[in-house]
């Protein structure tokens, strides 16, 4: 029922079948990740879902046990560096290496390593993020190495954004800063963002297509206009004992509102759905499109069996 | 001129920037020949997609609203003059509230006679606009 496909492309990710297995707990499961070139393409998922991975798989960090991957037109299996360095990455979590340099002196190490390293924009980048040079890498707090990576992976405007987390340990005034930073760099280059996040709210205003992971699994993705046309709120009220349309296809949720009043959550056509309650001798009062972050939530808690 | 964008509102957040423009026009802030900001301005001020801004934009020039100019940005053309524009902002003002009164199981007639009374006995509240 919900939409796991997004057609012909043209894609700047594409994977198939994508599977990862630790032990024996598959963290992914037969992934189909499509991210049209141009999108800015959110992952939802709770934390364990297999988000991390997935990313990993993408820049030849993580070997996949089945299925293949096409990054930039990459396999990353065979062409893992090619990938990296054209793909702009924010890792999970602070990262042990080059405790020992100065932030400045890493950042230097990245400028010879990306030919289209932007010296200009790195600066500027610091100084919004307020990252300084002199620091001891090793002696940032987990926020500082976040603004850290986030200048090094946009100073070489690579055209392939991959952001574990990128908000994650920043404070309301960075992760501010930071979604400016990012509007910008979409604006200058054009270029295609995957974000991963468990906190889909706070990159609302930039996502254009939405995929949930949950257990290894994709279980939905799709462009945005699409999810908020398709999956929407319907609020009814009917006679006593209204039980609403028996065989409403495409309910994610169905409870019971204030009173006689019903309320269903539903990925569909608005005309149909309101059509069959209304047969169903209900009265329509709100149909309502659900803000992101609900969106998210509403396709995370769909049956498993849909 | 002051956009702001309600991530929380019923309306695409595109429309928002439609009718915040129009907003703008019908208050005097923005008037015909005057530019718009460009749309990386305005997508990094308001932490949006670039390409948001961008439809929102030729959504206003397809309505004869604003113009490109090659090279120059986007400016408010002459239809974009504050009574023109005002009687599509009242449209969209009322369909609003015409859909939170049906949310709220009310009619048209009721609604329309809230507003009457409410006006009658209200001098016009005063909204400072920057």
């Amino acid at each position: 029922m919900l939409p796991t496909s997004l057609g012909e492309g043209p894609f700047a990710v594409a994977t198939q079948g994508l599977t990862k297995r630790y032990a024996r707990e598959p963290a992914l499961n037969g992934v189909d990740l499509q991210i049209p070139e141009g999108a800015v393409y959110v992952l939802a998922g709770p934390n364990g879902a297999g988000k991390s991975t997935l990313i990993r798989s993408l820049l030849g960090l993580a070997r996949p046990d089945a299925g293949r991957a096409t990054v930039l037109g990459l396999d990353p299996r065979t062409s893992g560096p090619e990938v990296r360095a054209r793909t702009g990455y924010v890792p999970e979590g602070a990262g042990g290496a080059y405790g020992w340099m100065r932030v400045g002196r890493l950042l230097q190490h990245h400028a010879a390593y990306y030919a289209t390293w932007d010296r200009d924009y790195a600066g500027r980048l610091s100084r919004a993020l307020d990252v300084r040079p002199e620091r001891r890498v090793g002696a940032l707090s987990k926020g500082q190495v976040r603004r850290l990576q986030l200048v090094l992976a946009l100073a070489h405007r690579p055209s392939l954004l991959l952001l574990d987390e990128p908000t994650d340990g920043l404070d309301p005034a960075a992760r501010d800063e930071a979604l400016g930073l990012l509007s910008e760099h979409l604006a200058d280059t054009g270029g295609s963002v995957l974000i991963s996040t468990h906190l889909p709210h706070e990159v609302d205003g930039l996502a254009d297509h939405l995929g949930v992971l949950r257990g290894g699994r994709l279980v939905a993705q799709a462009p945005r206009e699409r999810l908020e046309r398709m999956l929407r709120v319907y609020r009814a009220e009917g006679p006593d004992g209204w039980v609403g349309p028996e065989d409403l296809s495409g309910v994610i949720d169905r409870r019971a509102g204030v009173g006689r009043e019903l309320r269903w959550t539903v990925w569909g056509e608005e005309g149909e759905v309101v059509a069959r309650i209304a047969a169903s001798g209900g009265a329509v009062r709100d149909v309502a499109r659900l803000p992101f972050e609900d969106s998210v939530l509403a396709l995370l808690r769909a049956k498993e069996a849909s | 001129m002051r956009i702001s964008i309600n991530p929380a509102d019923a309306r695409p957040i595109y429309v928002q920037i439609m009718d915040e423009v129009r907003r703008a026009l019908v208050v005097g802030a923005l008037r015909p020949e005057d530019p718009l900001p460009s749309v990386r301005q305005l997508a990094s001020d308001l932490r949006l997609n670039p390409n948001t801004v961008a439809q929102a934009y030729r959504e206003l020039e397809r309505e004869g609203v604003v113009y490109v100019r090659r090279g120059q940005g986007t400016f408010v053309g002459e239809r974009g003059a504050a009574g023109a524009e005002r009687q599509r902002l009242a449209r969209a003002v009322a369909e609003r509230a015409l859909l939170d009164a049906h949310r709220h199981g009310l009619s048209a007639e009721d609604l329309v006679e809230a507003v009457r009374t409410l006006a009658a006995g209200q001098a016009q509240p005063s909204t400072a606009d920057a």
